[in-house]
């Protein structure tokens, strides 16, 4: 019995030992949300790619840090820059008035437009983003575009609630646009376009009407340094090229 | 701490909205999970051998399988083969399942501790092996269940909590939407808990009451989980 | 078959991750089960009343709702990797449920024991450390044994805050293959062998450890 709880005791121990050991300090914790292609996302060997990802590596290299990525749910970047459990945050995330009150932006490294998908046999048309009102709405939980269908159309009553729906990742809520069980998904152009031809999908509208800011990476409020940090090395990413050859390749709008 | 208070008041409404339809999904899951446990338990207990291997395969994979795969496999693998359940019957048909066969094990641990003398004197009055189980053997195995059931039920509240990952608006979902949109984990999780607490502890007072009045003192066939 | 033996390689390291983040969950569950059972039983009343506390509150709570606020709670005091804090989320769901698991055991533990211990001038802490926690110990084995399965599965809960273990590795692979129910199938079929495995492997320690009734 006492052989057991010493085992029992080491493993602790040995796992706390290990986890301990990758905190240095010139490592960057980057969280992220990979479910949005082609910002972030998996490949088939489960390593993250995409345009944010290769971004904030060759914003690493610039620094001359190390990057660590962890994935989370969308939802929780903030909270977690907020607790520190991360250093920064990037994933296509907008730096809209509310968040720069609890987090600190970087620069603008893209501006984007929205997108509403459906399904490609569905025959919806759209004019305005308003026009979902009439569907079975989707989008992620935390995101701009949820704030926006909330603000605009379910506090107002256009849009009962109980034709809203909350996704953790927005792969899973493009498959269920396929199987029909949502109507329309509103969400970030590229990674729109990206899920339309992965799922057989269609884009019904792409629009800036529920645009809030520009792409930022989010770092904990007051974390000054990191933030001059990463400034400058966007600056010159977009000084020497390689933040447009990024965009090129991954075809942003 | 009065800011907390106020939170609470705004997230309040919200929240209850999503409570009413964490009740429902667990009083479903429940009753789909007798429909399935007791028959399950009587092939169990007193089927032919050529049907043992099937129960067990059940259990096994109900068992054997954490419930997060389970409503995975059922609302995103199953389309990919042609079915395609609502979010709101994926989940009443996984945590029915799930608890059928939990309820399963649940019913034959108190029929089997109903006296095999029971089942041997009423056959010897005459009665069908069909009659002996209706009659003797099942009123008295109901009763001896009482507490396991009483935990299944209690336990059912908190398993129907992961269905938020398939944007089921239960508590669970409700919480996440406020906890982003208002930057204020904390203190939602800490909200959601104390709804869970006054939910179980509720249920647990009312079961208690009713297990004194019926359950027969002396069995417990103990609490699982997932 | 090939595309099943190729998911099987994309999630064999979220395999590793599992049974990691179950075995420090099981091994803190453990110690906080233990301690926490020795205060029910043998406390003063502060003591009593906090592991009563602690015991019903985390009972009555879902694991996925424990996890995500120690999550947050933990990463405000100290610096952890999501392994890390889930690991220890669940070993501190896990403590609630141990501490009735041993609460039990030591209760069916006969009252002579302590009073023989404290007889021949053992102090009570020493009566409990050297007498009764290691029969109770053989006696909370089965119960014990069910709840690593029951950790084991509750594991894949630690998906929600992004520890890459068998879940999320079959996330990933849905979401890049299309292929959801190979992908989540495939998962499933791991924890069936996974707890398979433990309870051929459980059993055998049963057999040698637990007291015959």
């Amino acid at each position: 019995m006492k052989v057991m709880t010493f085992v029992l005791c080491g493993m602790l121990m040995l796992g706390l030992c290990l986890t301990g050991a990758a905190s240095a300090k010139d490592t960057i914790v980057v969280g992220t949300s990979a479910d949005y292609p082609p910002y972030e996302y998996t490949d088939d060997k489960g390593d993250f790619v995409g345009f944010d990802m290769e971004l904030i590596r060759a914003i690493g290299e610039k620094m001359g840090k190390k990057i660590k990525i962890v994935d989370m749910g969308f939802d929780t970047l903030i909270a977690g820059l907020q607790n520190e459990k991360i250093d920064a945050v990037i994933a296509a995330m907008q730096a809209s008035e509310e968040r720069k009150q609890k987090v600190d932006f970087s620069i603008t490294y893209h501006e984007i437009k929205d997108a509403i998908l459906a399904r490609a046999d569905s025959g919806i048309e759209l004019k305005s983003v308003y026009g979902i009102a009439g569907y079975k709405v989707a989008s992620q939980t935390g995101t701009i575009q949820e704030k926006w269908i909330q603000d605009n159309l379910i506090k107002t009553g256009k849009l009962p609630e109980e034709n809203y729906f909350s996704y953790e990742r927005v792969d899973n809520a493009a498959m269920d646009i396929k199987a029909g069980r949502v109507d329309v998904l509103h969400i970030i152009a590229d990674p729109a376009i990206s899920l339309a031809e992965k799922n057989d999908l269609k884009i019904a509208l792409i629009t800036t009407e529920a645009v809030s800011a520009g792409q930022s990476i989010a770092v904990t409020k007051g974390n000054t340094e990191l933030l001059d940090a990463i400034n400058k090395a966007i600056e010159a990413l977009k000084a020497d090229g390689t933040l447009q050859a990024l965009m090129d390749k991954y075809k942003l709008l | 701490m009065t800011e907390f208070f106020a939170y609470a008041a705004m997230a309040l409404p919200d929240l209850l909205q999503g409570t009413v339809v964490t009740l429902k999904l667990t009083a479903g899951a429940l009753v789909i999970g007798l429909v399935i446990g007791l028959p399950l338990s009587l092939l169990r207990v007193y089927g032919r051998k050529l049907v043992q291997p099937v129960c067990t395969a059940y259990l096994t994979v109900f068992r054997g399988t954490p419930l997060l795969v389970q409503l995975f496999v059922v609302y995103y693998g199953l389309p990919e083969i042609g079915v395609s359940f609502s979010r709101m019957a994926a989940a009443f048909i996984t945590l029915g399942c799930n608890s059928g066969a939990y309820q399963c094990e649940y019913f034959r641990g108190a029929i089997q501790a109903v006296s095999k003398g029971q089942m041997t004197a009423a056959r010897g009055i005459g009665m069908s092996r069909f009659q002996g189980i209706r009659h003797i053997v099942l009123p008295q195995a109901l009763r001896l269940v009482i507490p396991a059931w009483s935990n299944e039920l209690i336990a059912m509240v908190k398993y129907t909590a992961i269905v938020f990952l398939i944007a089921v608006p239960d508590l669970m979902n409700k919480a996440k939407i406020l906890s982003s949109q208002n930057f204020a984990p904390i203190q939602t999780y800490v909200l959601v808990a104390l709804i869970y607490l006054v939910l179980v502890g509720f249920l647990s007072l009312v079961l208690h009451g009713i297990q004194r009045k019926l359950a027969v003192p002396g069995l417990d066939a103990g609490m699982e989980g997932r | 078959m090939t595309p099943f033996v190729t998911m099987l390689q994309f999630l064999l390291p979220g395999l590793g991750v599992t049974v990691s983040v179950t075995l420090i969950a099981l091994g803190l569950g453990g110690c906080i089960g233990a301690l926490m059972a020795v205060f029910r039983v043998y406390g003063n009343p502060v003591v009593k009343g906090l592991a009563v506390s602690y015991s019903v509150v985390v009972r009555a709570v879902p694991v996925v709702v424990i996890i995500f606020i120690l999550f947050f709670v933990i990463s405000a005091f100290i610096d952890l990797s999501p392994f890390m804090s889930g690991a220890i989320a669940l070993g501190f769901a896990s403590g609630a449920y141990q501490t009735e698991i041993f609460r039990g055991a030591i209760l069916s533990i006969p009252q002579g024991q302590m009073t023989a211990a404290r007889g021949i001038g053992m102090s009570k802490a020493k009566a409990i450390r050297c007498i009764i926690l290691p029969q109770a110990f053989r006696v909370a084995i089965p119960s014990l044994i069910n709840e690593v399965t029951l950790v084991l599965k509750d594991s894949s809960l630690v998906f929600v805050i992004g520890v890459p273990e068998l879940m999320r590795r079959a996330q990933y692979a849905s979401a890049s293959t299309m292929e959801p129910l190979l992908a989540f199938g495939t998962a499933a079929c791991f924890y069936i062998v996974l707890t398979l495995v433990l309870s051929r492997l459980l059993e055998t320690v049963e057999k040698r450890f637990a007291v015959q009734f």
